[in-house]
Formats: C-alpha cells, structure tokens, sequence
C-alpha cells in the first residue's frame, strides 16, 4: 500500500468520512467509471485507482494502518481527538439471552496539538438580594476583584447583579481598566429579593454584544436563593444560549437555592453546577471556573452512537470530569467542553443478544467537536468497539478492577438519583430505605463522611418526611463528585 | 438472568452491579468474610475528645512497626495520613495499605476493609472500618468507626490476627 497516495482523496472524501461514506462514494464512483458504463472495452485507470482505494478504506484494519502510516509519515495532520475504550470482557459466549457488556471510554485531546487559550468573552451574575448582605457579599466581591485582576487585554468582561432587577455593573468590553473597575465592584450593595432570569438576561445580552469565534463566551452564574415563577423562562434562556454556544456555570451558595433549575440552567447550556457551602470558597469556585476557561481545548463535543441490530444501548454515563447520566433519547450525546488536562470518561452499557460466534460490532461512534485552536475547528473522530463471540466460553477472570470499582460508584450513583426521584413522587418510605442502602455501601468504598450524611437523612426522612436542604445537596452533589481522577478511572499508574 | 442476592431483582447475564440496591453481582462466595463464632467481649467506651482535624503541618510521619504473633510477618511503614489494613480483593476493587491475605487473613476473618490507623494532630488512632469480626486494642472490642488513641507498645487484634505496635 502506498502510503504517499491520499486515498481518500481519490474517493472525494475527507480522511474522518465514515464506513458508510466510503460506501456510498464508491458505489457512485464505480457506476461512473465502469468499464460497461463507459461502453468503452478499455479500462479507465481511474476506475483502478477507486477500487484499490475502496479496498483499503473498507477495511477496518487496513484503513487503520494506512491512516497510521499517513500520520507517521507525517502526510496528514493527527486527529484532534484521541478515543480508547476497556471493554468488561473482549470476548462474550454465545447466548441465546442478552448479555451486558460495558464499554470504558476515554476520550482526550491528542497530545500533538498544541494549545493555546483563547481570550474569554466572561460575564459576571452575581446575586446581591437580602440575604447575600455582610460576609458573603464581601466575599463575593474579593472574588471578582481576584477575577479582574486576571484578566488579559483581549478578554472581554462584565459584570452583572441582580435582585429583584438587574444591573450592569460593568458593561462588556475589552482592555479592561482594572482599577476603575474594582471601584464599581465596591459600589455593590446588597438589597431585594431574589429574580434570576432578569440576571440571566442582562448577562447574556453583555456577552452577545462581543460575540465572536475567536473568543470562549462563557456566564457565571452565583445565587443563594430561590426564584420564583420564572424558572420555565430561566430554562429557556439557557437553552438559547448554549444554541449560541455559550455556556453557563452555576454556582449555589449555601442551602436555599434551587438545586434542580441551577443542574437544568447549566445542563441545557453545556455547562456545569456546583454547590459551596461556605462563602469562604467563592474565590476557589471562581477560580477554577477560570481555569477550565483557559485550559478549554474543544466545545460543543458531540458523541453520535450506532450500533448493529443485535445490540442496544441501555444507558450512559460521563464519569469523569463528574458524574453525570447522559440523555440517549435521540442517539445523539451532547459532551459539553474537553479540557485540555483533564480528558471525559463515559461509560457505556450495552445489551447484545450474541447469537453467532465471530466479530459483532458493538459500537461505531462519531465524535464531533468544534476546536479553536486549530485551523479546520470542526473535527471528527471515528471510533469502533469490537467484541467477539465465541462458542462455549466461560468467563473466569474478573473484569479489571478500576472498571468494577467506576461501576460500583455509577452504582451509587444511580441510587442517589432514584432516591431524588422517589422523594419527587411523594415514596418517602422507599426513599428513607434507599438511603440507608446508599449508606452501607459508600461506607464499603471508604467514603465515611458522605455516608454519615446518608444516613442522617434517612433518619430525618422516616421522623420528619422530609430531607435537610443541606443534607440534600451534600448527597447530591457528594455522589456526583465520586468519580476519580481519570488516571484512576482507567487504571493507570498514578 | 442473575438474580441480586440482596433485593432479588434479575438482571441480564454479565451485570456487574445492581441498580437497585448497589449490591455487586458478581461476588464468589469464597471471597467474602464470614463472621467468626462469637466471644462475649466488653465494647470500650467512645472516645470523643479526638474529633480534631488531621494535623496537616506537622512534618515528620510517624513511623511504626508491626509485627504479626502468628506468622512473624513484620510491617514498617510510616503514617502521615492513614493506613488502611485488611485484604486485597480484585473483584471489589478493595486494595489496602496493608495486605493480611499472606497471613491467612481470609481464614482468620479479616474483612477486605477491616481497620485504619490513622493520624490527627500529631498522635496516631486506630479504628475499626465496620469490620465483620471486629478490631480490639490491648483486648477490648471497639466501637466501629470511633478511632481509638493507640500507643507504643499497645496490641492491636484484625478478628484472630494478632499483632504488636511499636513507634520506631
């Protein structure tokens, strides 16, 4: 095979075109250039050329070692995206029942590409109702300062507070004048109740008015209260903004804000939520919400799933940043960011009804990404998982230790979430139950704290009927943090 | 199908753990701890003066020395932190500090997760982890999850695994 021709070229395609791309192409391409076709008894060379390249292409191994080879030789620029996965077995018995099989991903920015930050387009939203007033408002206000003080000439900034109205503090633009700024942030006192979307708003039409590519737009979100009557408007206002690719980060502070719109209001923007419960931690939260700004090397990561018709997704997980359940309705994975330091883990369960012995092809997936880094932004990233089947086999060794010990978290996980929806609808004896069961066994992974926690709250839950809004987000968002590093999510050496 | 042991819901074949009660699927029995027979014992009083926090600025870690009665195993290492003794157990993920299985742990009731030692301001505690046959200090049963101020000299028993404790 020779490596120096672009065979995907001769195709008319791109070198991420998928398997059935490089069908289609070659099926158009063959009819065109046929011999019988052509009604001529000579054949085009260029009819050849097609085939050997379909040849290649249509082969899983030979195409990768020719895109190896490509790279090696340096012909073509790497990947944007590097995918690997751990399978629980690589080889099934066969089976006239399903089987579960679980698939590990780690999906990270190839190591070739160099980073560079691209100037922020950020804006502040910073509640300064009633109940903010004294130390936590002080707080807030170091926070920004430290933020200001950060910033470089090309990044845009404002900043926002709101109440039962909003105002722009600082009005979006770049070459900041720092100390003027800090001036403004002094003049913030506390006052009103609590109205996000009115925040949210004046927020995002600061950041739309520097919108642009070469900037990461990105609102930052902190409240410790309730809002009433506009969460449906808050919803959507998120939804619109991750559509214009900015992404909101939530922070709530203390125990009466609303954990449920907070998760929603960064989830539909591609964003992440987080709980403090001190004010002491608001310049750490700032902080690293800045750090994940700057060390952002692809958004609006996509995952598209395809498999044969003896398999089918059952359900998904990211497991690394954070814990979080993904949505499999429309086949289709919104990933969020890829930081440049810390690569996604998902996994994946799958049910595959193996039936014959050989290959069966559990999964082929399409990674997609927008990259700013790099020249061509948008990326694509192939990605197939293969499982064999093999007649009369028993499955002696354990499955690797680190995947047992994710799914033994994912486990909990899945508990906590189940327990949140039985308290929705009004189960409170099987929440309490649940929560008890959560308690064993987060104190079987050493997590003592957080089980000290579940348990507290199912004895309140089976006296009072209710959870502390405390002990309820310290459960909820303790179990999301459960995931590990992603070093140890996939066993590595750490 | 499997079947959970512990809620009874059916799973199909390979599931790994359950999704309704958390409990792993795929335990061999031989593996878990079995509880011992039982000896009256008097469980020591809480000691609640020693919920400081870890004493983070203290630089030098403590070094101890234990040496195991029965199969003359010795074990030094030092504490910053803590130290998690029991059993390694692939299957459940439980990787301790300190491994008992080369002392017949298994046989002699150690749980995978059995006791820690661990260090708050400057002094050294042991506590039992919820152990399935208990951890005793100089003969008394304690109180799972109560750390327990341990000394030089002091005996420390991991269910029928006896061992001596010396700060070096």
């Amino acid at each position: 095979m020779d490596i120096q021709v672009d065979l995907y070229a001769v195709l008319g395609l791109k070198p991420h075109a998928t398997p059935d791309e490089i069908k289609t192409a070659y099926r158009m391409l063959a009819r065109r250039l046929h011999p019988d076709a052509r009604g001529e008894s000579n054949v085009d060379e260029r009819f050849l050329h097609v085939q050997e390249a379909y040849e290649i292409l249509s082969s899983a191994e030979q195409r990768q070692a020719y895109d190896r080879g490509r790279e090696a030789a340096g012909l073509v620029s790497p990947p944007a995206l590097v995918v690997d996965h751990t399978l629980n077995y690589t080889a099934l018995p066969r089976r006239d029942e399903e089987q579960v099989a679980y698939a590990l991903l780690r999906i990270a920015p190839h190591p070739r590409i160099e980073h560079k930050r691209l100037p922020f387009n950020l804006c502040l939203v910073v509640d300064h109702s009633t109940s903010m007033q004294g130390v936590r408002l002080q707080r807030v206000k170091e926070a920004v300062n430290t933020i200001i003080d950060n910033l470089e000439d090309q990044d845009v900034f404002s900043l926002v507070t709101f109440s039962d109205r909003a105002r722009v503090v600082i009005e979006a633009q770049p070459y900041l004048d720092k100390a003027a700024a800090k001036t403004q942030v002094r003049s913030i006192h506390s006052a009103g109740g609590t109205e996000i979307l009115h925040g949210l708003r004046s927020g995002l039409t600061e950041i739309r008015r520097w919108r642009s590519v070469d900037r990461s737009s990105h609102l930052v979100l902190l409240t410790d209260g309730q809002t009433y009557g506009d969460e449906e408007e808050c919803i959507a206002e998120a939804q619109a903004a991750g559509a214009g690719q900015i992404t909101i980060t939530t922070i709530g502070i203390g125990q009466d804000w609303n954990d449920q719109l907070m998760d929603e209001i960064a989830r539909r923007s591609g964003g992440t939520s987080h709980y403090i419960d001190s004010a002491s931690r608001v310049t750490a939260s700032f902080r690293s919400c800045i750090r994940s700004l700057s060390t952002l090397f692809a958004r609006d990561l996509i995952l598209r799933l395809h498999s044969p018709e003896e398999v089918r997704i059952q359900k998904a997980y990211r497991v690394a940043p954070y814990m979080e359940s993904l949505d499999l309705h429309t086949g289709t994975l919104s990933l969020g960011y890829l930081d440049i330091e810390q690569p996604q883990s998902l996994m994946l369960q799958y049910l595959v009804r193996a039936q014959r012995p050989g290959k069966v092809n559990l999964a082929e997936l399409t990674f997609e990404a927008v990259v700013p880094s790099l020249a061509e932004r948008e990326q694509r990233v192939t990605h197939r998982i293969e499982i064999e089947v093999v007649d009369g086999l028993t499955l002696s060794a354990p499955p690797p230790p680190h995947m047992i010990s994710v799914l033994g978290k994912l486990a909990i996980f899945e508990m906590q979430e189940k327990t949140m929806q039985d308290l929705a609808d009004g189960e409170l004896e099987q929440a309490s139950h649940r929560l008890e069961t959560m308690a064993t066994r987060l104190l079987s992974i050493g997590e003592n704290e957080l089980a000290k926690a579940a348990l507290l709250e199912a004895g309140r839950l089976s006296r009072t009927g209710n959870l502390s809004p405390e002990g309820r987000k310290r459960i909820r968002y303790g179990t999301r943090g459960l995931s590990m590093l992603s070093k140890e999510v996939h066993g590595d050496q750490v | 199908m499997i079947k959970c042991d512990s809620c009874g819901k059916r799973h199909p074949e390979n599931t790994l753990f359950c999704d309704e009660c958390g409990a792993y699927l795929q335990a061999e029995e031989h593996q878990r701890t079995n509880p011992l027979a039982v000896e009256e014992v008097d469980w020591t009083e809480a000691d609640l003066g020693v919920t400081g926090m870890f004493d983070e600025a203290s630089p030098l870690p403590i070094v101890i020395r234990l040496s195991i009665a029965d199969s003359g195993r010795e074990i030094e290492f030092p504490v910053s932190k803590e130290i998690t003794l029991g059993r390694v157990d692939a299957a459940s993920a439980t990787f301790p500090d300190v491994d008992l299985t080369p002392d017949n742990g298994l046989e002699k009731g150690v749980s995978r997760r059995h006791a820690r030692i661990l260090r708050k301001t400057g002094e050294l505690y042991v506590e039992d982890l919820g152990s399935v046959n208990g951890t005793y200090l100089n003969g008394k049963r304690l109180t799972p999850y109560l750390p327990h101020a341990l000394k030089d000299e002091d005996e420390i028993r991991l269910s029928r695994i006896l061992m001596h404790v010396r700060f070096a």
